[in-house]
């Protein structure tokens, strides 16, 4: 801002014609299709075309249809607020014990979750989601192949994974859901006898904890049965960038606000794997009574 | 921590110097920062990243309050408050301390990060040292300022806790709305707020500490610490109607004397 200031005030003494052509200077990077940062990208990335701002729709008629939408879905989050919490009664909210989050019947249900495999890192997995027979499921399949890019600063490759997408309101503001009545994730697959692992984020306020997951693994039996999986939350163990932390804190539930569940494979096994998934829910366990499995004792 | 925090209120309701007052006020903000964060989880240390910043902006505004007055008058009395711009400032200040509407937004997830006995201390305690300066500026302060935000404190302080399944949010919308009550009626009759605080601080630490002993922390827990304690329990129930207001129990005491003090004024 202050280079701009002087550089424009020291227009004057070169004369007022070369005024334009320092904010042209000033602005070329921003009208230009370069890129105001490193040129590096990292293979499998694709090249940036369009910068973000050039990709914005001004269309006057779609504003206006999109308005209406956000506005008819601030009508309804006004109604559900005057019912309760969560838009159920307070009476529901108390004694309910079971709620079903994600159910796969329809491609609406598929389109709440994004698939990505190391193929953003140059990797060479594959991941596929579509609708399972009858419409019963969802079938994530696809193939894990471990071998690392050659970029010279990957070590590890192989991964491929399934997150929800954050709920979001009218308005794309945060939906905040409280899931504390609720002590186990509850999900109905049929997995092929490969392990997965379920990782909980918890959308924080301050950047400093955005790379805070918390994980716990889910082992499938292959075969032609559904399993049905109960992970207590008090298992869920707590990471940061991958490397799980010695402080270990229990998975908080009660602000579950961009809360995403995600499910990834990386057992370092070549070859081809594939998940069912009926359904996923929560679940009020009685039986459950465990606070938090890790780290329980005092620390000097 | 616990003695930080006497000496920072004793610091700030004897003071006479602005000084003074904002060094209270920042031992106070500093010495709870680590009961907060006690148990160390990512929402603790949230809550007291976010308690921090609106604290150590309101300390700063509150200076800067006090410097333009001494600027202008040339003393820094805090009951000589007398330029217009400095009432302005500190009213924002003393707002953002307290959790006043529009300053408010920090104070549910302050309250829900930290613990129960912590959250009472945010709850009494360390509204105490604001309230005081308020109480000792408010014939300088604007009462137009002060009316509209305790009206949308009280208000909103109402409705937004209609939904909260969380007790200690709910508390903390309860303060919101409490603080509003005290601060409509300090520029005509300051020592009403100060009945209102004290029973207030009163019933809230009833509150928390019953809260705290049957370790209930969401609705659906209440609901069943019948069953462990239920003379504490039916305790409880009375002491949060009186809370809500309900008259014969002492909470409506203060509300029915604000009434009668806005009638007065013409206000009500």
């Amino acid at each position: 801002m202050a280079v701009a200031v002087v550089l424009l005030s020291g227009a004057p003494f070169h004369g007022g014609c070369c005024r334009h052509k320092v904010f042209l200077s000033l602005l070329g990077p921003l009208l230009s299709n370069s890129k105001l940062y490193s040129s590096y990208r990292r293979p499998g990335a694709e090249p940036k075309k369009k910068l973000s701002w050039q990709n914005a729709d001004f269309s006057f008629k779609k504003s206006i249809d999109h308005l209406k939408t956000q506005l008819s879905l601030l009508t309804k989050e006004t109604q559900d607020y005057l019912q309760g919490p969560g838009g159920h009664p307070l009476s529901q909210h108390v004694l309910e014990q079971t709620r079903v989050l994600w159910q796969f019947r329809s491609q609406e249900d598929l389109n709440k979750w994004v698939i990505s495999s190391d193929v953003e890192i140059g990797g060479k997995s594959k991941v596929y989601i579509k609708l399972g027979r009858n419409n019963q499921a969802a079938l994530l399949y696809g193939t894990l192949n471990t071998e690392v890019p050659r970029d010279g600063e990957t070590k590890y490759s192989g991964y491929c994974s399934m997150r929800s997408r954050p709920a979001v309101g009218s308005f794309n503001r945060k939906k905040y859901y409280d899931w504390s009545n609720f002590n186990s994730l509850y999900l109905r697959v049929r997995g092929d006898g490969r392990p997965w692992m379920v990782n909980i984020y918890t959308d924080p306020y301050f950047s400093h904890q955005k790379d805070d997951l918390y994980s716990y693994f889910m082992f499938t039996r292959g075969g032609p049965y559904w399993e049905e999986i109960k992970i207590p939350f008090s298992k869920f163990f707590f990471s940061s960038r991958g490397r799980v932390q010695d402080n270990q804190h229990p998975v908080w539930l009660d602000k579950a606000s961009f809360l995403t569940l995600g499910l990834t494979i990386g057992d370092k096994v070549d070859g081809p794997f594939q998940l069912e998934i009926d359904f996923i829910g929560l679940l009020n366990d009685r039986a459950h009574r465990e606070e938090f499995a890790y780290e329980t004792y005092d620390k000097n | 921590f616990t003695t930080s925090l006497l000496l920072g209120t004793t610091m700030t309701i004897s003071s006479n110097h602005w000084i003074m007052a904002w060094a209270g006020l920042e031992i106070n903000t500093l010495a709870i920062l680590p009961m907060i964060s006690k148990s160390h989880h990512p929402r603790a240390i949230e809550a007291a990243t976010k308690y921090f910043l609106t604290q150590a902006t309101a300390s700063a505004l509150l200076l800067f309050s006090s410097m333009i007055n001494a600027w202008q008058t040339g003393q820094w009395d805090i009951t000589q408050l007398t330029n217009p711009t400095s009432c302005l400032i500190l009213t924002s200040a003393i707002a953002m301390k307290l959790g006043l509407v529009p300053f408010h937004f920090w104070f549910p997830e302050v309250l829900q990060g930290a613990p129960l006995t912590t959250g009472l201390l945010l709850s009494t305690l360390m509204k105490f040292p604001p309230i005081t300066l308020l109480y000792m500026t408010s014939p300088s302060l604007n009462p137009t300022v002060l009316t509209f935000m305790a009206i949308l404190s009280t208000a909103l302080g109402g409705w937004m806790g209609l939904n909260q399944t969380q007790i200690r949010k709910i508390l903390a919308f309860s303060s919101i709305s409490h603080l509003g009550w005290m601060t409509i009626i300090i520029s005509y009759n300051p020592k009403v707020t100060l009945v209102n605080f004290y029973l207030y601080a009163l019933m809230t630490t009833a509150t928390f500490l019953t809260l705290n002993s049957t370790k209930a922390s969401k609705l659906s827990t209440l609901m069943t610490t019948w069953t462990k304690a239920p003379a504490l329990n039916a305790a409880l129930l009375l002491t949060l109607l009186s809370l809500a207001g309900l008259p014969p129990l002492t909470g409506f005491l203060p509300k029915w004397l604000i009434i009668q003090e806005l009638t007065k004024q013409d206000m009500a």
